[in-house]
């Protein structure tokens, strides 16, 4: 620390040359420069206050308690510019205000000469004694005592100095209160007293000197400057020099001129060095000298030669090729297909597109254009144009090069033919219906349903006009008719499956008939089937109510003649179940029927009783909506179908045999194969599913070649391996469907034919299909009023 | 137990690197990485399973391999990329401080220059791997050789592409390895075989190329640079392997007054040994094409001429080839196979115009015409001074003079006449105004069709002002199925089909447009047609059933609407019923009236129809059986089918298309010659 080096020099310069009111000095105007540059370094005139200011520190605490503010220092600071013996005066008045503007490297001073500071007035070497006395202890030692550290000192840090606590706040914030802050110690400076209002007045009348209408903010004072003090802020203003007689530009002393002064500086001998040459420069020479000869050292060559060298050195890169390894991941670009006949300027007249075909391409997005250009003849080479597309192909290209992923791809090199399975000759699997034999014609709005009679002479049909109507086979007349009912629908007729005896099911709405046609049969037959029918009334004559609680429960079914009109027709009994009839199936022997009607919830599936004229209702709760329900062909089994699942139920145990999951959305028909291990499920999903009942729950195969939903499917029932489907697209299937005695085999399924005939209407093509019970004859009902029958 | 693993750790999210990632982990600027890419030949991929790449995220994104960015992070490239960036930042500098000597400087010194071999040999391990890949490099800088300079393109590297590419057509000249050529309408395209290898490339005609649009020329620029790294160092190759001096002599004065070609002196090792002992050799071989202008001027025999104007120019392979034909193999014993085997040898098509002597005039492309007919052996080739120097000859009327090749329309006999007058004034240019006895006068395309033939065709047929034969791609390979223009239509059209449009033109013509839509659908049929059958049955009886061609569902709309209450087949039996009951009905009505007119109407008709019926019906039949086939296929094997078909149907319907426009063409063709 600069002024603790020798303080003591310095104060006694201080003391002993009192600066003299003398101001003409020069190196007066280069302190107060210095104070101007380097205001953060003392003066060596402060560190004289220092010391100076040390001797009544003690005695004058209290006043720093009082409060002093920065702003007195800077003050003082300020007060530092003028001249020397005005200074003087306002450092009187410091010391009697105590505005101490020692900063903090003082204080290492103030420690170290506390003592003698107070004693340096009077004389010069109290520094020299040491802070300790000695004695002797009880061994008559020496002993040092130090003296107590005056804990004062501690206090005397430069947080001292900010009298007031509050640190950087506002003093407007303690306008309210009667103090201006806190000391150190806690306690609140008070405001100081501000005079009565008279003296206010009056200080505002005759207005004190140096009066600026300013408070200081940490005293709470009114702020009074000196009339130096207004002429320093005045001149600064003014941007003047801030001293009178302040030369800015001194005449400059030559220190060091030109002239040759007759006596040299030093009177040291020339040394030998300034004349004798260098041995070490001379060896550095040498060495440089060899080094050029040897050519280590090239001479400087121009920066032009470098750019011939720019050009490319070519040599054989493949002098030693190894071939890319074997397993590398790398895959080449792929080339350009070379240009076709039609890239040619002039191509063959076929190539050139015609009008529309320009138009077209014309059209196209670019990206989208199946060629980037447009073939076009030039009868002569002469006439052919520039490509305007060159570069940018070409930058397209090199795009494709570096951007585009590459990726290896299997040409697909598949023979279609191999593709195809390899059938049997529909010819090895004739017969088959092929074509349209007959056609039934008469009937009004859709035909709802067909069925062979048991012989395989009759076809009965029912539509929507309500009609049944019975054809003969051969010739496709109409032979004998009967309106059931006016409003509702013939959903479903049914030949009972027994030659002996002609009876025909046909549901209308909610009822079923029982139907003789007695004029187109024998009387025998007839005779028969009046017989089988009349038995039941018989029996529900004897026993009226089967109900064991023996009444009021409505039974399923009701029994009835249906009325003279169409009994004379020969419809003879009417069943009426409660809701509307969809679909009829008999039993294999001919006495029970089954009936289905999708609506009624819990009467959905009824199964009727001939002989007995009972109905009954074999499930109390379905789940989900019944389709259709059918007899298995040889066991006690009954299978009904919801929407999207297959029950299969054992009559005789009654209990749950298996439940079948085709996987369809809509089952729309089943029919069990005369065999009865397989199944055949259409659906209005478009699908035809094939069951095989040994297999599994889910279809053995599934058939998807219609567009439409499928209405109907039918096995052939007389020994032939046909199926048949009816499909809303207008179209039937004929499959080949063979299934082997032995479990072992699976059955083969070979499409045989499509039969296309029947007209879409109002989106349903064909609603029914029925094979003839010994031929490979099908009839089909389409809902363009026609059937059809194919053989 | 084994830790379980997480998940993208190893495998498929692990093997790909997205393209920011790259970038970032290069620590280089998205155009540095561009260029590194493009020379390094690293392409992105794009991964078998991207889900689990990007790790659900279904952004389009770009991968890049891990490891081929793993492996640029060794590139010695990448240091020189930071070099410059370094180097850029301090002209920068020198450039905000305004001190443009010191960027100057800084630029000339500093700047690293970057060296592109040891990429040329790590992509390419093999010479056959370069050559493979020339393609594109030869198609661009050809296009650079012709692009005018620009900012983007600076002269230096024009000149240098149009040195490469001149230096490469040395070689394929000296060494005959140019198979093909084809005038399109984008560019000539050249194909040689050099060492095995097809090498196809394209060359602009010579005009102002658009560089309009959104062509980024830095691309091209880093494209340019090793593509003139790669073709340096396979022309040093190629010139080497056949005993050349590379880099050929070159002679800038020359090359200034438009010699091209001329401009490179091509000499043989063995020369240049024997050359080095005499150190005057040079002077010679620099001042030979000039003493050879002047020696034609003077109009000597162009025999003795030849023999001593191109002693430098040494074809080293020349007395080789003789001994390279290929010898036949011929079959001794009647059961034995035979082998295909290459038909005419190497040597035969190189000296395909070695006999004669070309003059080429001036409108014609000398640059291309010259490339080639030097390539197949002509070595007297002469053209009109104002092509640019380095001709045999500028003299028309030099009597060597064989072929010439003109590309302007004769004169006709009173301009001729006319043209006679002012004949003095001006002798050098003859064609038009006369010929020259016993030269043969041919558009250019005689050149290329002789070339992609291989053997000189009849001249005539290419004389100025005739109608050209159409010029053929020689790249198209004639494949089943596809129309080949070379064969005539009888031969490649199905059955019954040519019979199918004669109907169709007489119902366009006489039959009012009654039954259009139904003509369309069997138009329709008989395009889709695939199995080389054909439709049949009578024009009238369509019947929409039979749309359903392809698909193994039939379409239920246009089924029933035009006819009642039968099926597809019964309506057809019917149908033929009913014709042959008119027939009979119409041959009875004859007989009464005793008129013999009606079969002579009926001929071509009645033909037509029966022809197309019995196709018909065959075709009806296959494809009934095809349906039932494809009925009973498992969904995938049907969709593999659907693809394979699709693109058959494709090519089909194209040639379909083909050949109805060209019967067409033919049938105006005999209409106009009849007339």
């Amino acid at each position: 620390m600069g002024p603790n080096t020798n303080p003591r020099k310095r104060k006694a310069v201080t003391r002993e040359a009192p600066p003299p009111a003398s101001d003409s000095g020069e190196e007066l105007a280069d302190g107060l420069l210095d104070g101007i540059l380097s205001h953060s370094e003392d003066s060596s005139d402060e560190d004289q206050d220092d010391n100076d200011d040390e001797g009544d520190y003690d005695s004058e605490a209290s006043s720093v308690i009082e409060g002093l503010s920065d702003e007195d220092e800077e003050g003082d600071d300020e007060s530092g510019f003028e001249s020397e013996d005005e200074e003087q005066d306002i450092r009187e008045q410091l010391r009697k205000l105590k505005t101490s503007d020692s900063s903090s490297h003082h204080h290492d001073t103030n420690m170290d000469f506390e003592n003698g500071g107070e004693e340096g007035l009077e004389e010069q070497d109290d520094s020299l004694k040491p802070n300790y006395t000695v004695t002797t202890d009880a061994n008559g030692n020496p002993r040092y005592l130090y003296k107590e550290i005056d804990p004062v000192y501690d206090s005397d840090d430069s947080a001292a100095d900010v009298s007031n606590t509050i640190g950087n706040i506002d003093l407007s914030y303690y306008d309210e209160y009667p103090h201006i802050g806190y000391d150190i110690n806690g306690k609140k400076i008070m405001r100081p007293a501000k005079g009565e209002a008279l003296d206010a007045l009056l200080d505002s009348i005759d207005i004190p000197k140096g009066w600026t209408g300013l408070t200081d903010p940490t005293t709470g004072k009114p702020l009074n400057l000196s009339a130096e003090e207004l002429d320093v802020l005045k001149r600064l203003t003014r941007n003047e020099v801030l001293e009178d007689g302040y030369d800015p530009y001194p005449e400059m002393v030559h220190y060091f001129s030109g002239v040759k002064e007759i006596m040299p500086l030093s009177a040291a001998p020339e040394p030998k060095r300034r004349f004798v040459p260098s041995k070490h420069e001379a060896k550095r020479v040498m060495k440089i000298v060899k080094a050029i000869r040897e050519g280590r050292i090239q001479p400087y060559k121009p920066l032009e030669e470098r750019e011939e060298e720019d050009e490319q050195i070519h040599y054989d890169v493949w002098a030693d090729e190894k071939p890319r390894p074997e397993k590398n991941m790398h895959i080449a670009a792929p080339k350009l297909p070379p240009p076709g006949y039609e890239a040619s300027y002039h191509p063959p007249p076929e190539y050139l597109p015609d009008k529309e075909e320009e138009a077209a391409w014309l059209e196209q997005d670019e990206e989208d254009r199946e060629r980037d250009f447009l073939p076009r003849n030039h009868e002569a080479l002469r006439k052919v144009p520039g490509y305007e597309n060159f570069v940018k192909e070409r930058f397209e290209r090199s795009l494709d090069l570096y951007l585009a992923p590459r990726v290896r791809r299997n040409k697909l090199n598949i023979d279609p033919e191999s593709l195809l399975p390899k059938l049997p000759n529909p010819e090895d699997l004739k017969p088959f219906p092929t074509t349209c034999a007959a056609i039934f014609r008469g009937q009004e709005g859709r035909v709802r349903s067909v069925t062979f009679d048991p012989l395989g002479i009759y076809v009965a049909s029912g539509g929507d006009d309500g009609y049944v109507r019975i054809w003969e086979l051969l010739t496709g007349r109409q032979v004998w008719n009967v309106k059931l009912s006016d409003e509702e629908a013939v959903d479903s007729v049914k030949w009972r499956p027994d030659k002996d005896t002609s009876i025909l099911a046909a549901a209308a709405g909610e009822s079923v008939y029982m139907i003789i046609p007695f004029t187109i049969l024998s009387p025998d037959i007839e005779q028969a089937s009046r017989d089988i029918l009349d038995a039941g009334w018989g029996y529900a004559a004897s026993k009226p109510s089967t109900n064991t609680n023996g009444e009021t429960k409505e039974p399923p079914g009701k029994w009835a003649r249906p009325g003279t009109r169409i009994e004379a027709k020969g419809v003879l009994v009417q069943v009426t179940v409660r809701s509307t009839v969809k679909t009829i199936n008999w039993h294999r022997k001919g006495d029970y029927f089954a009936t289905v009607s999708p609506r009624g919830q819990s009467t959905a599936v009824a199964i009727h009783t001939l002989s007995k004229h009972l109905t009954q209702l074999p499930f109390r709760r379905l789940k989900g909506i019944a389709q259709t329900a059918q007899f298995h062909p040889s066991k006690a089994i009954f299978f009904v179908a919801t929407k999207n699942s297959i029950r299969s139920y054992d009559l005789a145990k009654q209990e749950l045999v298996k439940i079948l999951q085709p996987g369809a959305k809509w089952i729309s028909s089943i029919d069990v194969h005369p065999g009865g291990d397989n199944l055949l499920v259409g659906t209005y999903d478009k699908r035809l599913l094939w069951h095989d009942l040994d297999l599994s729950t889910k279809p053995y195969k599934t058939l998807r070649f219609h567009t439409a939903a499928i209405r109907a499917v039918r096995y052939h029932q007389g020994g032939l391996p046909l199926f048949a489907d009816a499909s809303d697209d207008g179209s039937m299937q004929i499959f080949h469907g063979k299934v082997v005695g032995d479990m072992m085999e699976n059955a083969t399924i070979v499409p045989l034919k499509v039969l296309k005939g029947h007209k879409v209407k109002s989106r349903l093509g064909v609603m029914d299909v029925d094979w003839h019970p010994r031929e490979p004859w099908c009839v089909s009902a389409g809902a363009d009023g026609t059937s059809r029958l194919w053989c | 137990m084994a830790r379980i693993k997480k998940k993208g750790t190893s495998g498929a999210a692990k093997n790909y690197i997205t393209r920011t990632r790259a970038v970032k982990k290069l620590q280089i600027s998205l155009p540095d990485f561009r260029r590194l890419c493009i020379f390094k030949g690293i392409y992105p991929r794009e991964p078998r399973k991207k889900k689990k790449v990007t790790k659900g995220s279904t952004a389009n994104t770009t991968f890049y391999y891990t490891k081929d960015i793993q492996y640029l992070l060794h590139e010695p490239l990448l240091a020189k990329f930071r070099e410059h960036k370094a180097v850029s930042k301090k002209i920068a500098r020198a450039l905000g401080r305004g001190e443009a000597g010191d960027a100057a400087r800084l630029e000339k010194n500093l700047v690293p220059k970057l060296k592109l071999d040891h990429i040329i040999k790590e992509r390419y391990p093999t010479f056959i791997d370069a050559l493979r890949d020339l393609d594109d490099a030869l198609s661009m800088l050809f296009l650079f050789a012709n692009l005018p300079s620009s900012e983007h393109v600076p002269a230096k590297t024009i000149s240098l592409c149009q040195k490469l590419c001149h230096e490469f057509e040395h070689y394929v000249i000296v060494s005959h390895s140019l198979r093909k050529s084809f005038l399109s309408i984008k560019g000539i395209y050249y194909q040689a075989t050099i060492q095995g290898q097809d090498i196809l490339w394209l060359v602009p005609y010579r005009f102002v190329q658009r560089t309009g649009g959104d062509i980024d020329f830095r691309i091209m620029g880093t494209f340019i640079e090793f593509y003139t790294t790669l073709l340096g160092f396979v022309n040093y190759r190629l010139y080497t392997s056949v005993g050349l001096v590379y880099p050929p002599k070159f002679n800038a004065k020359m090359d200034e007054h438009g010699a091209e070609l001329s401009a490179f002196q091509v000499e043989g090792k063995s020369v240049l040994a024997n050359g080095d002992s005499t150190a005057d050799d040079e002077t010679p071989a620099v001042a030979n094409p000039e003493a050879q202008a002047i020696a034609d001027k003077l109009a000597a025999l162009p025999e003795t001429e030849e023999d001593d104007a191109a002693p430098a120019p040494v074809q080293p392979n020349e007395d080789d080839e003789a001994n390279e034909e290929i010898d036949k193999f011929e079959v001794t014993a009647p059961d034995a196979d035979v082998l295909p085997q290459p038909q005419a040898s190497n040597a035969e098509i190189a000296s395909l115009f070695a006999p004669f002597t070309f003059y080429i005039a001036r409108e014609t492309p000398r640059a291309p015409l010259e490339f080639i007919l030097k390539s197949f052996g002509c070595k007297r080739i002469g053209w009109d001074g104002a092509l640019g120097e380095g001709a045999y000859t500028t003299n028309e009327s030099d009597p060597s003079i064989t072929h010439q090749i003109v590309d302007r329309l004769p004169l006709s006999e009173t301009s001729e006449a006319s043209a006679t007058a002012g004949d003095a004034a001006a002798p050098k240019a003859q064609w038009p105004r006369s010929t020259m006895p016993g030269r043969t006068y041919v558009q250019p395309q005689w050149v290329w069709d002789c070339i992609n033939q291989s053997k000189l065709l009849r001249p005539d047929l290419y004389a100025p002002g005739a109608e050209l034969p159409p010029h053929l791609s020689p790249w198209v390979k004639p494949k089943k199925g596809e129309y080949d223009p070379n064969l005539p239509l009888q031969e490649q059209e199905a059955e019954g089909e040519a019979a199918a449009f004669e109907e169709e033109e007489d119902e366009e013509e006489d039959v009012s447009d009654v039954e259009v839509a139904g003509d369309g659908n069997d138009v329709d049929d008989a395009l889709l047609d695939r199995d080389s059958s054909v439709e049949a049955g009578e024009g009238m009886d369509v019947d929409g059933s039979e749309d359903d061609d392809d698909s193994d569902e039939s379409d239920e709309a246009p089924a029933g609407d035009e006819f009642d209450g039968f099926d597809s087949d019964a309506e057809s039996d019917i149908s033929d019923g009913e014709a042959a009951r008119l027939q009979h009905q119409r041959e009875l009505e004859a007989e009464a009236t005793g008129k013999t007119l009606e079969p002579e109407v009926e001929t071509t008709k009645s033909k037509n129809a029966a022809i197309r019926k019995k196709a018909d019906k065959k075709r009806k039949e296959e494809e009934e059986e095809r349906a039932r086939q494809k009925m009973m296929l498992s969904n995938k094997k049907r969709k593999l089918l659907k693809r394979i078909e699709y693109g058959t149907n494709k090519r089909d319907t194209e040639a379909e298309a083909l050949r109805r426009k060209r019967r067409k063409l033919e049938k105006a063709k005999s209409a106009a010659n009849a007339i």
